[in-house]
């Protein structure tokens, strides 16, 4: 009886994280579908995201809620200023370079915080409601739960936006043809430039969550590591697929680590990456126009 | 000034050195490095070593990179399982030590080949993230496994030859050199067989590589074996030079260290290789004694130092990319070209 | 190919190497006695190389304003490694290079391991560093080398005994990170536990790039455990760990070792602190009430707070500078087996009130500590047991 309580609590927990996972996969999955970068900086965008919301709630003494907002907007500004300064001169380049251009762009990234608030591990001020969650029985971490409900919500906002909105339908409409969404009068640079805003800001704000959850450090960017392996299973041009990718990641992480130990966690994830390439390539979800040879 | 580059043979065409003044200042180079470490300090001798591993390393990673097109963030995890296998050999076994290389460089080719699989259903970035996948793997079998000496890692005796311990930087250099300078003019030697050639078509054009009748499949996998094999050595090679190996002495950064000195070498091309490792490895130490200047007029200035190293490696990459996509080995080449048409074209 | 594989491809290596050339060994200006380091100033562990630096600086300082060791000053060349082991062999090589060493200061066990058979094969230099790993505690392996503290499993000894005391047959859960200064005791420890009549009932490892331990967490609860022992972070994930388990209505008590302890660490745990337990092999820098005149020393030089790792450096500085001292009374050579035999001769030393008890160093570690709790009122980690010597 408790053993069954204990995997309901352990799913749980690992649906709860897996949430941040989707979060930041679609982030990832935006800027993909669109300009057809993988960002490989995601984890240090997230980072980023994280000490901007320290800078304005301990360095500045804003109150979270604007704190919050403000850091999400950093990390959208962010993403417009190397869109446009770092990607757009390598438009038309081999995937590689842009690729390496990403790797190349964390690394500073995470030069530049180190400069700035120390190589320290540090947390962040306690904004998220201290009340412990409990699902039937089951207890779920308060962080974890409200983690999981902003996740939705921003997740829900983005399939919305891409099916009804303006700039959804044009960046849809890149993604499928560029040359024809040229010719109908859409403002492609414009779709890049908007898609790597939104993805950053959402970022941002992933970041702020995950740093409430396991305080922010320079090394946080290694977060995106999972996240590759769930863009990679979901598919990486597939909005639903970030998200089942995402919560299938922290279910598996959440599993392994309770039944055969914290060290195999890792090994899980990349096990479940490797066997998606070999029978999958395209993911679960993305678009089946790999080249296979 | 050149005046002309006239060949009358196939021979003389193909020639790695196709000048005399080329081969003469070839041996002065060769000199140099004979006589170099009779006069540097331990240091410098230590560094020299530390780049002709790297130097290693690098040109494996760009046969397999710059020569056939498939990207690869598993280097510093086959240079693990090289360096692993020679301090297992070494410990259990007691087999001589350029045997144990060769082993190193085997098994690690074999690994490499496995990897290597996905390459048949996926290229480009999927494959940089399989390798990403494959080195987390390894790295967990690094970690747990009791022959790897689990977390702990394993500690080594010394190479030895003819009966005297290679324990120092100074002994060590007349192993690590010649043996990183075979693995070059190896490299540039397959280059000008049919499975160099095989390589390089695949990369400019993979599917018109298969129809002029070159097998992707063994191709693909040789190419992942040679790069491997060279990353077992450079391991091998590296574990004799800090006789510790430990899981955490090969970490994803690595791979990416690797990558980026290809970049900012040169892809495609030997040379590049040669120029990235060299460069990627004493920017840091340049740095450092850089900022030791500054440190005298800016107290604070060492605490910033690995920031400012963090910061210059991934602005190199960044920098290369936009401005130099051919790498040094580029800018060496122009300025090549100036001195050859000099003073004609300026 | 001929494009690429130039000759002067070639020269410009060779004029980069050259430099060498510039470099040669600097004769000695006196006859200092030189106390080489790897600090690492910057990178991951830089928290703690910040303080080992300016304590083995302070330390020397106040030795050689009081003329040096029989009238000769110790001179103080560090490098930085950003606590990566090659960085540290060169900074090494480098620093043995120009200067006669006698003394040298580490910076991980990674190193230690890596630089032993060089201190073996020289046998000139001493070495002590801020690693405390079990396996270094072996002055059969590692003749030429000491550590300023108990062992990371002689900790869990001195945690442990505390526990058995405390609360005979208590159930306790060890958590530690999954790299090589996580793993280090946990294999001595839960057979010590064993021999001590203590229960361990759970062992989590976290993997090292590890953010939500949510299930981690409910692993504890299922074990239930009385003493919870953290070994091998600094910081996170030790404060979610303990939030959500505090959630969870955990009763368990959490105790961590010598490098999660420092105080403004703990302090930066916020809510998660209040009650948090360790080993501390030395005094904090503000305790007042004890009789230790080198803490006075230390509060004058500097008026601000100071790490546990500056006490580290600190100690060491003096602990090394004593084994100098004894082998010139003794009229012998500085060598590595005359320091070590001369370190190993310390018995009832009294540090001043730094260690709070006189310390002897019988083999490579000094295996004496105490037991602090963080008072969330005082903000500070003050004593909850007697010293301990294992």
């Amino acid at each position: 009886m408790t053993d069954w309580l204990f995997l309901a609590e352990v799913c749980l927990a690992g649906i709860g994280a897996g949430a941040l996972y989707a979060l930041t996969g679609v982030a990832f999955v935006l800027i993909y579908k669109a300009t057809r970068v993988v960002n490989l900086a995601i984890g240090e965008i997230l980072m980023l995201g994280g000490y901007a919301f320290l800078g304005f709630a301990a360095g500045w003494g804003l109150p979270a809620w604007a704190a919050l907002p403000l850091a999400v907007l950093c990390g959208g500004l962010f993403g417009a200023v190397v869109e446009r300064t770092l990607i757009r001169p390598m438009l038309g380049e081999s995937p590689i370079s842009v690729f390496m251009v990403t790797v190349g762009l964390g690394s500073m990234l995470v030069g530049a915080v180190e400069l700035g608030w120390g190589a320290d591990p540090l947390r962040l001020p306690e904004f998220v409601p201290n009340r412990p969650v409990f699902i039937g029985e089951a207890y779920l971490a308060p962080k974890v739960a409200y983690g999981f409900v902003a996740a939705s919500l921003v997740i829900a906002a983005f399939v919305l936006a891409f099916r009804f909105s303006r700039s959804g339908v044009a960046l849809r409409a890149t993604a499928g043809d560029q040359g024809a969404a040229y010719s109908v009068g859409i403002d492609v640079p414009r779709v890049f430039s908007l898609a790597w805003t939104a993805a950053c800001a959402t970022a941002a704000g992933a970041g702020v969550l995950v740093g409430s959850i396991g305080g922010i450090s320079p090394t946080m960017g290694v977060f995106g590591l999972s996240v590759l392996v769930v863009v990679i299973v979901g598919g990486l041009d597939s909005i639903m697929g970030a998200l089942v990718g995402g919560l299938l990641v922290g279910l598996i992480e959440a599993l392994a680590g309770a039944f055969l130990g914290g060290e195999y966690k890792l090994l899980a994830t990349f096990g479940l990456l490797i066997l998606i390439l070999m029978l999958r390539p395209y993911g679960l979800f993305g678009t089946h126009e790999i080249e296979r040879l | 000034m050149r005046i002309a580059t006239l060949k009358t043979s196939y021979a003389g065409d193909e020639a790695l050195f196709d000048t005399k003044l080329q081969r003469s200042l070839l041996a002065l180079f060769g000199l140099v490095l004979a006589v170099f470490p009779f006069v540097a300090g331990p240091y410098w001798l230590f560094m020299a070593c530390l780049v002709a591993i790297n130097v290693a390393s690098a040109t494996g990673l760009n046969i397999l990179t710059g020569y056939t097109g498939l990207v690869s963030l598993g280097q510093a995890a086959f240079m693990g399982v090289g360096a692993y296998t020679v301090a297992i050999l070494e410990l259990r076994v007691g087999t001589p030590f350029p045997v144990n290389l060769l082993a190193a460089g085997a098994t690690t080719a074999l690994v490499g080949a496995v990897v290597g699989l996905p390459s048949l259903r996926v290229k480009g970035l999927y494959l940089a993230i399989a390798t990403i996948g494959a080195s987390v793997i390894l790295h967990f079998v690094f970690a747990n496994w009791s022959l790897t000496g689990e977390a702990r890692g394993l500690s080594m005796p010394p190479a030895r030859l003819f009966g005297n311990d290679l324990d120092q930087p100074f002994e060590l250099y007349w192993v690590i050199v010649p043996i990183t300078a075979a693995m070059i003019l190896g490299a540039a030697n397959l280059f000008r067989t049919r499975i160099g050639r095989a390589f390089i078509a695949i990369r400019d054009r993979d599917i018109s590589a298969e129809v002029l009748g070159i097998p992707l499949l063994r191709y693909k996998l040789t190419s992942f074996a040679i790069s491997s094999f060279y990353a077992g050595v450079a391991g091998g090679l590296w574990a004799y030079f800090f006789r510790v190996v430990t899981p955490e002495s090969f970490p994803l950064i690595n791979s990416i260290f690797y990558l980026a000195a290809i970049i900012v070498g040169g892809m495609g091309t030997i040379l590049g290789g040669i120029l990235g490792a060299a460069f990627m490895t004493m920017v840091p130490e340049v740095l450092k004694l850089v900022v030791g200047w500054f440190s005298p007029y800016f107290p604070d200035a060492l605490a910033a130092l690995a920031p400012i190293r963090t910061i210059v490696f991934g602005a190199l990459i960044v920098g290369f990319l936009i401005f130099e996509p051919q790498g040094l080995a580029e800018i060496w080449a122009r300025v090549r070209r100036f001195f050859h048409l000099w003073p004609f074209k300026t | 190919m001929s494009e690429c594989w130039t000759r002067r491809g070639l020269i410009g290596l060779a004029a980069a190497t050259s430099f060498a050339l510039v470099q040669g060994a600097q004769a000695q200006a006196q006859d200092d006695i030189v106390l080489g380091a790897s600090v690492p100033i910057t990178g991951v562990f830089a928290f703690a190389g910040v303080g080992i630096h300016a304590g083995i600086q302070d330390y020397l300082k106040i030795v050689n304003d009081a003329g040096g060791v029989k009238g000769r000053k110790i001179k103080y060349v560090a490098e930085d490694t950003a606590y990566k082991v090659d960085a540290s062999v060169a900074a090494f090589n480098k620093i043995t290079s120009q200067e006669k060493v006698s003394l040298y200061y580490g910076d991980s066990t990674g190193f230690s391991k890596t630089i032993n058979p060089e201190l073996e094969r020289r046998g000139t230099i001493l070495m002590a560093g801020a690693s405390f790993a079990s396996e270094l505690n072996d002055p059969k392996k590692y003749p030429f080398q000491f550590m300023s503290g108990p062992d990371y499993t002689e900790m869990f000894g001195i945690l442990m005994r505390y526990i058995a005391k405390e609360k005979p047959g208590a159930r306790i859960a060890f958590v530690y990170s999954d790299t090589e200064f996580g793993r280090d005791p946990i294999e001595p420890g839960t057979k010590l536990a064993k021999e001590l009549g203590l229960n361990v009932v759970e062992r989590i490892v976290t993997p090292p790039t590890s953010v939500d331990v949510s299930t981690e967490v409910l692993k504890l609860r299922r074990a239930n455990p009385d003493y919870t022992i953290f070994h091998g972070y600094v910081l996170a994930p030790i404060p979610e760990f303990i939030t959500q388990a505090k959630q969870m209505n955990l009763r368990s008590q959490f105790m961590g070792t010598f490098w999660s302890m420092d105080n403004s660490m703990v302090q930066r745990m916020g809510e998660a602190a209040d009650g948090f337990m360790g080993v501390m092999p030395y005094r904090y820098y503000y305790e007042k009430d004890a009789n230790a005149p080198m803490l006075d020393k230390i509060r004058q030089m500097r008026p601000e707070y100071q790490s546990n790792a500056y006490m580290q450096g600190f100690v060491t500085a003096m602990l090394m500078v004593e084994a100098v001292k004894r082998t010139l009374e003794a009229g012998k050579e500085l060598n590595g087996t005359n320091l070590k035999a001369s370190l190993n001769t310390i018995k009832d030393y009294d540090t001043g009130g730094i260690f709070g008890v006189p310390i002897s160093i019988p083999g490579n570690s000094v295996p004496v500590g105490r037991i602090y709790r963080f008072d969330a009122k005082a903000k500070q980690m003050v004593p909850a047991s007697d010293w301990i010597r294992l």
